[in-house]
């Protein structure tokens, strides 16, 4: 029980009010209301950044002897609390995140950041909405490497790839949020040290080259992913081609061979599909069963697979480029890449996936689908149908609604 | 080394705020305060009250430290989320500044707003076109989301 002498700060006013601490803001009001000659209804009262409620003492918001007080004149005969203030009074609060990403994967993510103030003045190049295509990402066909090349290009991001890599928790987080990783154990966290691999992921001209190779080879992820597959579930029949051009370019760039291991078991288990077919159905000769794709799809048993033929078509040629490019190309799969920052939530741009065929095309099925329901303009129903991902259904909901 | 300069500045803030904004600790963490700052009166954000979220970086004084709005406000430096586009709070940081005169300038944007190097360009475009009905949103959102 003591008598404290407090300012009160409004505008280019100053008063000074005497009160006891134990007295509830209420009677503070009142009491400046005297001097003020403002109704205690129309005062806000602000100390330590929160606004002061009726109904707690002045010792609740620990208010010193001396110290100000702001006044703030309001209109309103309540004095209305902000929402955000709510949260703020009570101390155990402090423990809730005040961003968008609260609640996401426990602990550490350090993405969340990037709702935070840190990043509202960078001019950080984030990718635009076409970097993930027309159908905003649901599926891959649209993404545009160039624009995620010219984002490696920035050196904020650079940098911030550099400082993402060289902490051990983002590293956890990385191999925590993508079960390829998961599943390689200790090792993962190996190859990421490595600077030899971080280079690999920081570097956008060994990116930009390891694109173009894909790009040559077609399917260049899936093609690679084939021999490397042969590599190591056959490692002990050395295969004809594929093993010896992975070692030449082990040993012509002189990469650290762990590293090298460890990128192919990534670039394997991404491609399951594709290698296992050309793993199992053949291991002495992995390419005979890539040159018959129909024994392919017979053996797995999957729906017919568009992709299929072509990543057998590149799995074939991929023995010839690769041999060709070995002396000059650094051991890269791009794919691996993608699967990284596609678990830590960063556009992916696979050219895995990536689908040229024109959407009449793609869509035929569909198209055909809506033509029979009734819907015969053709360029709505394929605005429709990219921006559902090719979702009949989901399709004819956007054209009744009139959104496309 | 932080946490002592911390504690100066909020015995400081406490003994003698700047005339228009208060700031201090949410709870017991030091390193997380919140701040308002009562909008100029020569500015459509007068008579509102806005609220900040601040927090220092362990290394405070010598990274600035993370300041964005919790309530809405139409500016063109300021965006949806509440991030603030301000030099002294990114590059122009340095240590001699205090987090007093980091309000006082947040307080001076609002009253001068920076359209050249908007945060909202949308805003920012209105602003410098049709400065009116740029005052007459800001007035209808103070009234809002601030009185």
């Amino acid at each position: 029980m003591s008598t404290i002498s407090i300012h009160i700060k409004s505008g280019q006013n100053n008063w000074q009010v005497s009160i006891d601490t134990t007295a509830s803001i209420a009677t503070l009001k009142d009491e400046i209301a005297k001097v003020s000659e403002i109704p205690a209804t129309n005062q806000r009262l602000i100390y330590s950044g929160k606004i002061l409620k009726d109904d707690q003492n002045v010792d609740f918001y620990n208010i010193q002897d001396g110290h100000s007080v702001h006044l703030v004149r309001s209109g309103k005969k309540s004095t209305p609390t902000p929402a955000t203030t709510n949260t703020t009074t009570n101390a155990s609060n402090n423990t809730v995140p005040s961003n968008i990403s609260a609640g996401q994967t426990g602990g550490f993510n350090p993405l969340a950041d990037l709702t935070s103030a840190r990043y509202a003045g960078y001019n950080l190049n984030l990718p635009s909405a076409d970097a993930f295509g027309p159908d905003g990402g649901m599926n891959q066909s649209g993404t545009n490497p160039d624009e995620f090349l010219s984002m490696l290009d920035n050196p904020i991001v650079q940098s911030q790839m550099n400082e993402m890599l060289s902490n051990p928790q983002m590293i956890d987080f990385m191999i925590q949020s993508n079960p390829q990783l998961q599943a390689m154990g200790p090792q993962a966290r190996q190859m990421f040290q490595s600077p030899m691999f971080r280079q690999m992921l920081t570097n956008p001209d060994m990116i930009r080259q390891s694109m173009q190779l894909a790009n040559m080879m077609g399917m260049g992820p899936g093609a690679r992913g084939s021999t490397n597959a042969t590599d190591n579930a056959a490692s002990s029949f050395p295969a004809p081609g594929g093993d010896d051009i992975i070692n030449n370019n082990n040993t012509n760039t002189n990469t650290n061979t762990n590293t090298n291991n460890d990128t192919n078991d990534t670039a394997t288990s991404n491609n399951d599909n594709a290698n296992n077919n050309a793993s199992s159905a053949n291991t002495q000769n992995p390419f005979a069963s890539l040159f018959n794709p129909t024994a392919n799809n017979d053996s797995t048993g999957l729906a017919p697979n568009p992709f299929l033929a072509m990543l057998n078509n590149a799995g074939a040629g991929s023995g010839t480029n690769n041999a060709g490019a070995t002396g000059t190309l650094p051991p890269f799969d791009p794919s691996m890449f993608a699967s990284l920052f596609g678990g830590a939530g960063a556009p992916s741009t696979t050219p895995q996936q990536q689908d040229t065929r024109p959407p009449e095309e793609r869509y035929e099925t569909q198209l055909r689908q809506l033509n029979d329901m009734g819907f015969f303009d053709f360029d709505r129903n394929i605005a429709a149908l990219r921006r559902t991902g090719g979702s009949v259904e989901a399709a004819v909901n956007a054209l009744l609604n009139g959104d496309v | 080394m932080s946490s002592k300069r911390i504690t100066k500045e909020l015995s400081d803030m406490g003994r003698d705020p700047p005339t228009s904004c208060s700031a201090g600790p949410v709870g017991d963490d030091l390193y997380h305060w919140q701040a308002s700052i009562m909008g100029p009166p020569d500015s459509p954000y007068a008579g509102g009250v806005f609220f900040l979220s601040i927090h220092f970086p362990t290394d405070y004084p010598f990274k600035p430290p993370k300041i964005s709005f919790t309530t809405k406000i139409y500016h063109p430096n300021i965006n949806a989320n509440g991030n603030i586009c301000l030099d002294i709070l990114k590059d122009q940081w340095s240590p001699a500044l205090t987090l007093s005169k980091v309000l006082l300038s947040i307080c001076s944007l609002l009253t001068d707003a920076n359209p050249d190097d908007p945060l909202v360009p949308e805003i920012a475009h209105i602003y410098k076109t049709d400065r009116p009905k740029y005052e007459a949103t800001a007035r209808e959102w103070t009234k809002k989301y601030a009185v």
